[in-house]
């Protein structure tokens, strides 16, 4: 599919401008905007009740925003019917129809656009066997497993070769391990194919690892959107930082800014830090200190490490398996930091020393 | 609304809804109540109505609390207890509502009349078995399998896991059922006992063939009408009599809309419900073989005087009484009858269903309007509904419209609401993402209903079906202004025959109909492969 040129950016394949939703007098979508690029896997990262669903279902066409606009190729689609859009959907609860086989459900997009019979058998045979469902064509939905349901729901969608497909939260209804497996299938389809995906979920782990681009949403607007690194290591607020993953926020303030670098105090102690890009500080900001708790390392209390060296009591420790996660006591305030491979040492008690490098401590500064 | 606009197909289907609601069931409505004009005041102060208006609420409340007592007796043996022949019982509970109520009557006559079997064969009485107490006895006869039906439907629904549970906590059988099973289906009871007075209310047919001269608000209307061409009168009649059916339905949507904690959402409990002292079960059985006894006595009568002479005098053989009625003009209201009644159910079903789907799924301002005109005609008496196309449709303009055609018409849209409510919760049943599929799949709302929703809506479809088709052959009311002779059904022949003393005749039509009925019923749940369902007619 080649760019339309009519596009103001060619490169965004999906543009979301101003848009509002109500229901009743609140806002479920306040006013929000993002571009999301041609061929990339974008996610809608956010709690319950934060808006994403209703903006996916409005670039469906279920809902009609009540202001702004939603751009496709360049062109607006808010008054185009939901059937005409070319926005095929993955449901949550996959909603196959209950009584057409797996062909019938895979085949029914394109016998309602008239897809001649020979051309329709063969598509759906190359899409079954696409998405790993060769030989299941006559079963009935009820007969598959759940995560055959789901290859279904996104064979039905994907053999229209749609513009653009939409995800809404398709793994949820899985157990974890196949979770974790379909994602990387998802993810390996759609790589194959350079379609644009627009996916909603609200499990951070799925949206770090599947996406290209996510936007965090709250309460109804994008607090943040960007790529998974940019969005796990400088959230611009408390709320994101705190949202995907677990994290240390400490408030502190700016005592000095020396070029590129920002020397912030935290209760007695202060860290040189380096200055977010964009962000002007000066000296009696307040601001917030974020480290992600695998950034940090417990050593002997006697140790002598590098960087910063915060003085602390084990407060209390949850094995996770992969690691050992502990709360640590500095200066009356409890932080919390993993440790990998909890197998390979000794668990730590008692008096410790927390160990960060200044480089991965990051400012936040809101309001 | 938007969806609308920028779907012509939906908008085109939801105007022609619209536009034959308003036709059907506003219109005619609306000439019946409108008609009286000035004429209200007259009747107001005639006084007239005052004695009908008391008998009607007389019979009502005698009425609808005998045939509740015996329906929930019926209903709690049946849902509660382990008394024995229970499939003897299911097919007795349902032998009524396939019948037209009136022949209760009939029998009655036969049996208590002048020369009644019993009265005057028995007892060589010749008392005169007429008026309130007859109406009394034979409604309740004719309607406690309608409260049977409704209580039953109230009761097994009530959660056994909850009456396990207060039996775990330590409560005796008669202790669960006043604390737990009774207050949560109390509202789903009072409706029962509400939708099961209106039955009684429009019930024309029972006064009419042994009111004598007592007169309920039916048979004056109907009297006013056919015997003093007095139409500002009964069309003010009629209208107080809607006014009073309006009044308890009303009352019965308070009462289960929404505060019902019985639950609807069809998900059957495999618990079963805790047992039940065996002498409550043996009572029960007792008390329904006793109502078994009498249903068979009652359509025994029937099927015997059907077959003899003139019954009970000359008791001798013959087919003479159904060679009769499958001659001539009888055996054209019977054809009629299955043809009218299989036509306006297949409609009624078909129509009802759409209405339902934009109703429930297409967002559109007046949606609830439409909701309640559908529903509406469940309050309606029939005779109400009757009058109202005779006065809409008896204009010189539509002569060229057949009878038969109107009486179709007229039993389509006065049983809406059956395959109305079947269809919305047939829907309700069904997540709207399937449509919301479909439509990302590329079709359009139209497309979706038919291709997703219609072929998971069967269930909803028959009920709607088998439910009209056997309102539809069992009414009298309805069609007793309507037909002409060519255009004649079975009741309205059966009606006339029994007020002509025919008996032999009337009994023999009242067996032909109700086994075309039984057949056509069978044949239906044949092709359904066993799948079909009685809907509450008044749910």
């Amino acid at each position: 599919m080649s760019p339309d040129p009519t596009s103001r950016d060619a490169a965004v394949h999906l543009r979301v401008d101003h848009v509002t939703k109500m229901f009743g007098a609140t806002a479920a979508v306040d006013d929000i905007s993002f571009g999301i690029p041609r061929g990339s896997f974008a996610t809608l990262l956010g709690p319950s009740g934060c808006g994403k669903t209703t903006t996916l279902r409005m670039i469906a066409g279920f809902y009609d925003p009540d202001k702004g606009d939603i751009i496709l190729s360049g062109k607006r689609i808010n008054e185009l019917p939901a059937h005409r859009r070319g926005t095929a959907m993955v449901f949550q609860d996959y909603a196959l129809f209950p009584h057409m086989t797996v062909k019938q459900n895979v085949a029914y997009g394109l016998r309602v656009a008239g897809v001649a019979n020979d051309e329709r058998e063969k598509r759906v045979g190359d899409t079954l066997q696409f998405v790993g469902l060769a030989g299941l064509g006559d079963r009935w939905p009820n007969q598959l497993s759940g995560g055959q349901q789901q290859r279904v729901a996104v064979g039905r969608a994907l053999v229209l070769q749609p513009q653009i497909l939409l995800l809404d939260e398709p793994l949820s209804n899985l157990d974890a391990k196949l979770r974790v497996q379909l994602r990387w299938e998802l993810r390996s389809l759609q790589q194959r194919l350079g379609m644009t995906f627009v996916y909603v979920t609200h499990d951070q782990d799925e949206a770090l690892s599947l996406s290209d681009w996510i936007a965090v949403m709250n309460a109804g607007k994008v607090e943040q959107a960007g790529t998974p690194w940019e969005i796990y290591y400088h959230p611009r607020t408390a709320f994101l930082a705190d949202f995907v993953g677990a994290v240390n926020i400490v408030p502190g303030t700016v005592r000095e800014v020396r070029g590129d670098e920002v020397v912030v105090a935290f209760g007695e102690r202060s860290v040189t830090v380096r200055r977010p890009a964009g962000l002007a500080l000066s000296a009696g900001r307040e601001v917030r200190l974020c480290v992600r708790p695998e950034a940090l390392a417990l050593r002997p209390p006697s140790a002598d490490p590098d960087g910063l060296r915060l003085p602390g009591v084990v407060a209390r420790r949850a094995f996770l398996g992969d690691l050992m996660r502990y709360w640590v006591t500095v200066d009356g305030r409890e932080w919390i930091v993993d440790q990998p491979d909890p197998g390979a040492a000794a668990d730590f008690d008692g008096p410790v020393t927390v160990a960060v490098k200044p480089e991965r401590i990051h400012v936040i500064a809101e309001g | 609304m938007r969806s609308l606009q920028r779907e012509p197909g939906l908008l085109l289907a939801l105007l022609a809804v619209i536009a034959l609601v308003s036709v059907f069931i506003v219109y005619p409505q609306l000439r019946v109540i409108l008609t009286p004009g000035s004429g209200y005041v007259d009747f107001l102060t005639g006084g007239s109505w005052q004695r009908p208006l008391l008998n009607s609420i007389q019979v009502v409340a005698l009425s609808t609390t005998s045939a509740v007592i015996l329906g929930f007796v019926f209903a709690y043996g049946m849902v509660y207890t382990d008394m024995p022949w229970k499939p003897f019982f299911r097919i007795i509970g349902i032998l009524p509502l396939l019948s037209p109520p009136f022949v209760v009557a009939a029998a009655y006559v036969i049996l208590f009349g002048p020369r009644g079997v019993i009265t005057y064969g028995v007892f060589g009485q010749t008392i005169s078995v007429f008026g309130l107490m007859g109406i009394w006895g034979v409604q309740t006869i004719a309607f406690f399998p309608f409260a049977y039906q409704l209580i039953a439907d109230v009761l097994s629904r009530s959660d056994a896991r909850l009456e396990q549970a207060a039996r775990n906590l330590g409560a005796g059988p008669w202790q669960v059922f006043r604390s737990v099973t009774l207050p949560l289906s109390r509202p789903g009871l009072g409706a029962a006992v509400l939708t099961t007075s209106i039955y009684v209310l429009e019930d024309f047919g029972n006064p009419a063939l042994i009111g004598g001269t007592f007169t309920v608000l039916p048979t004056q209307a109907y009297g006013l009408l056919s015997g003093f061409g007095d139409l500002p009168g009964a069309t003010a009649v009629s209208s107080l009599l809607l006014a009073l059916a309006l009044l308890l339905y009303v009352a019965k949507i308070r009462l289960d809309g929404g505060r019902s904690f019985v639950t609807v959402s069809g998900r059957a409990s495999s618990m079963p419900r805790p047992p039940v002292p065996v002498a409550l079960s043996r009572a029960c059985f007792v008390a329904c073989l006793a109502l078994a006894i009498l249903i068979i006595t009652v359509y025994g009568s029937l099927v015997v005087s059907a077959l003899t002479k003139t019954f009970p005098t000359n008791l001798t053989f013959t087919t003479e009484h159904f060679t009769y009625i499958t001659s001539g003009t009888n055996g054209s209201a019977l054809q009629n009858t299955l043809v009218f009644g299989l036509v306006a159910a297949a409609f009624s079903a078909a129509f009802a269903l759409l209405a339902g789907w934009l109703v429930q799924r297409v967002a559109f301002s007046g949606a609830r309007v439409l909701d309640f005109l559908l529903i509406m005609p469940a309050a309606i008496p029939g005779l109400f509904f009757g009058i109202g196309y005779a006065t809409a449709f008896n204009e010189p303009w539509l002569d060229w419209l057949d009878r038969g055609v109107l009486i179709i018409i007229s039993m389509i849209f006065w049983n809406i609401p059956v395959g109305y409510q079947a269809a919305v919760s047939g829907l309700r049943q069904i997540d709207r993402t399937l449509d919301e599929a479909a439509t990302s799949l590329g079709a359009s709302s139209l497309r979706g209903f038919r291709d997703v929703l219609l072929p998971m809506l069967g269930g909803s479809l028959r009920v709607g079906f088998v439910t009209t088709f056997v309102r539809a052959v069992t009414t009298l009311s309805v069609v007793i202004f309507l037909f002409t002779p060519a255009s004649t059904v079975a009741t309205i022949r059966i009606y006339q025959l029994v007020n002509d003393l025919n008996f032999g005749a009337a009994t023999a039509f009242t067996v032909a109909d109700i086994g075309m009925a039984i057949i056509a019923l069978s044949i239906i749940a044949v092709l359904a492969r066993g799948r079909i369902a009685l809907g509450a007619a008044r749910a």
